[in-house]
């Protein structure tokens, strides 16, 4: 028995030992919240981790992937530890001026990762917030892209591209003929923020609309009870609802269910950013081959900009591997790891883009076509509640279409976002 | 005196009733607090703007008046289902039917699940053209009973108080059986002499000794209904067009997706006042009432 009980002191003896010996060789730590949890999404943030961890081998990366909400669940969640004194080191954002001003009071500048960094002075205004850089941009998306099956669309003989509402609404017309679904919607679930950008590029395609309506809108200058962009987007979803263009379940699906509809071959048309791409291709559909984009329309020459970032954050408790996270993320090597995976493109003016697939390369041309208009889509340029106020004012608007209650919703909505 | 007798049941107890109170009430005293700010700017507290937010609450906010419409609407149905189905199913295994065992495995698997798990379920389940339900009803040729389920204003807090009755049925069921089981033998038997068949004997002397049981089934049922959250985010996200919202969903949206702080603070005091005023009451004047 005496044995037995020296037996198990020196067992425990030896166990708390190791333990306090491993806890004494802690790494320093990076903890980094983001919400890339999809096929090639995680992929590509892994690459760009492995960069770091072979950079920094002494840091130990402490990954918190939160999937969700286009990343509405994963912010609310840092709010949330901000609140309670628990700030992470760095998190994903959507990067751009109304987006960074929602959490400027939780952010510190981080000017001293920007020097001398090539990126084209819009993207360096949209990370500058009271005169302060406080985010630095890792991939770059396409809002206003219209996505087609190809097949389908050479089957029935469909016209592209569409240069305005009425070629548009004509091909879903000829669609619907065919016995296909015209237009894929998915803002279920808990996603009924998509339809703000899908408002978005009908607005920016509206004849009284156009980029610098949406700038003006995105930045509490408009009037939206008065301005006639916003009857001409209503009255353009009126027309595709009660016009039958839209599939019945649109909300009850997620974006990428909606996508898959296209990949079905039971829808033709679908309007989304590129990261639909990287959904088409991880499915193993090939770009130009089985499917194909064009600038939603109305909106040839513009590009409605998304950007995803990175911050650092009040209160972070590794600062310094903070600063080194932020270095690399502003990197080419970076970008170059990642976009090519997930399906995005390099916000960085000096970044190769020979690796990339032709869709990709036509994005990036375009973004660096100095005629092209670019404006912040809804995910960076207007403050964070716009997202899910208009996801609301849009998913009632679709139901009723009572296009002047739609308005004075857009208007209440307005005050609602930008506070007068 | 009396303090001195129960020394040792106050230690035991106190150390509850200061985390209850620092954890619930203090901290609902906060956002009571909260609610009468103008905070809407992450890490910046907002000034005091008095009830404000309250009567914007009440007079000009038509999403809360749907949300409360959408609460009491899921209350009925659920609640008007849940318990008398479950006192049908309890009475069907006092009766000793066959395969008791099987079924009482059956009713209870629901409970066990959680919210997350069974919103994922039904929400595919639910689907308008790819849907398991209305795909069966299709198989069967029954075309004409196919529904839009999740994707109608007018059905979709129906559909989620479907899923609630399904996973509450079976909690329902255990409680009443256990109050009909504990029925004394020796009343039935005098039901019985007296000439009392078998549905005179549960409706006549079963059912009003289950008053106890049908307390508890209430007031569960009535706290799940208030809270609910999960189910609703995840099956429909409140939509389509709010006609599913609830004042959870709403309060988390307005909190966390628009930032506006201290108006989701009001939203959920209302809630605390809510529930205070619907389940602490009557559990208030039924303890008092047992006191004598």
């Amino acid at each position: 028995m005496r044995k037995f009980l020296l037996f198990t002191l020196v067992v425990v003896l030896c166990f708390f030992t190791g333990a306090l010996l491993f806890a004494s060789e802690e790494k320093e730590q990076l903890i980094v919240y983001h919400w890339w949890t999809a096929g090639g999404e995680k992929e590509a943030i892994d690459a760009v981790f492995k960069i770091f961890n072979e950079k920094y081998p002494n840091i130990e990366i402490v990954e918190n992937p939160v999937a969700g909400g286009g990343g509405g669940v994963m912010r609310g969640q840092i709010k949330t530890m901000v609140m309670a004194g628990e700030s992470p080191d760095t998190f994903q954002l959507t990067y751009g001026t109304g987006m960074l001003a929602s959490f400027a009071e939780v952010l510190e500048p981080i000017d001293e990762v920007w020097e001398g960094l090539p990126f084209p002075q819009l993207i360096k205004d949209m990370g500058t917030v009271n005169g302060r850089k406080v985010s630095i941009p890792l991939n770059m998306m396409r809002c206003n892209c219209l996505w087609y099956n190809k097949k389908l669309v050479d089957k029935i003989g469909v016209k592209i591209p569409m240069k305005n509402f009425d070629e548009f609404f004509a091909a879903c017309e000829k669609i619907k003929k065919a016995g296909y679904i015209p237009y894929a919607v998915g803002a279920g679930s808990g996603q009924q923020f998509w339809w703000a950008l899908t408002v978005e590029q009908i607005i920016a395609g509206a004849p009284h609309g156009g980029p610098a309506y949406v700038d003006k809108m995105y930045t509490g200058k408009a009037n939206p009870a008065k301005d006639p962009a916003i009857r001409e987007a209503l009255e353009f979803l009126k027309t595709i609802m009660e016009r039958g263009y839209v599939n019945t379940d649109y909300s009850a699906l997620t974006w990428d269910q909606a996508s898959d509809l296209l990949m079905t071959n039971e829808a033709v048309f679908y309007q989304m950013g590129d990261w639909a791409k990287g959904h088409f291709t991880s499915a193993g559909w090939k770009p130009k081959v089985d499917f194909d984009y064009v600038t939603s329309p109305g909106t040839a020459g513009v590009f409605t900009l998304n950007l995803d970032g990175f911050s650092l954050c009040k209160g972070a408790p590794h600062k310094d591997a903070v600063m080194k996270w932020l270095k690399l993320v502003s990197s080419v090597e970076a970008e170059t790891a990642f976009c090519p995976i997930k399906g995005a493109t390099p916000p960085r003016l000096d970044a190769p883009i020979d690796m990339y697939d032709e869709i990709s390369k036509d994005i990036l041309k375009a973004f660096r076509d100095p005629s092209t208009k670019i404006v912040q889509c809804a995910f960076a340029g207007p403050p964070e509640a716009w997202l899910d106020v208009y996801g609301g004012v849009i998913s009632k608007f679709v139901e009723s279409r009572d296009i002047e209650q739609g308005i004075k919703d857009f208007a209440d909505g307005y005050k609602k976002v930008f506070g007068k | 005196m009396v303090v001195k007798n129960n020394i040792p049941s106050i230690v035991f107890i106190a150390p509850a009733i200061v985390l209850v109170a620092i954890f619930v009430y203090i901290f609902s005293g906060w956002s009571a607090w909260t609610s009468l700010t103008d905070w809407r700017i992450i890490g910046r507290m907002g000034k005091f703007i008095g009830i404000q937010n309250y009567i914007k609450l009440f007079a000009g906010d038509d999403i809360f008046r749907k949300c409360l419409y959408n609460t009491a609407k899921l209350i009925v149905l659920f609640i008007g289902i849940t318990l008398p189905l479950g006192i049908i199913c309890a009475i069907f295994l006092d009766l000793g039917v066959k395969g008791k065992g099987l079924f009482r495995a059956i009713y209870l698997i629901p409970l066990s699940f959680s919210f997350v798990a069974s919103a994922t379920m039904w929400g595919w389940m639910f689907m308008p053209d790819k849907g398991s339900i209305n795909t069966l009803l299709r198989m069967l040729s029954l075309d004409f009973l196919t529904q839009p389920w999740i994707t109608s204003t007018k059905q979709s807090i129906i559909s989620v108080a479907i899923v609630y009755v399904w996973q509450f049925s079976g909690f329902a069921t255990l409680v009443y059986y256990a109050g009909i089981s504990s029925v004394d033998p020796d009343i039935l038997d005098a039901a019985r002499v007296d000439g009392a068949n078998t549905f005179q004997r549960y409706v006549r002397v079963v059912l009003p000794l289950q008053k106890p049981a049908t307390f508890t089934v209430l007031l569960i049922l009535l706290m799940y209904s208030l809270r609910v959250f999960d189910l609703v985010w995840l099956l429909t996200g409140g939509g389509p067009a709010f006609s599913s919202e609830v004042l959870a969903t709403y309060m988390y949206r307005v909190t966390f997706n628009q930032n506006l702080f201290a108006y989701g603070a009001s939203i959920s005091f209302f809630m605390f006042i809510l529930s205070f005023v619907v389940i602490i009451i009557p559990v208030l004047i039924g303890t008092l009432k047992r006191m004598g």
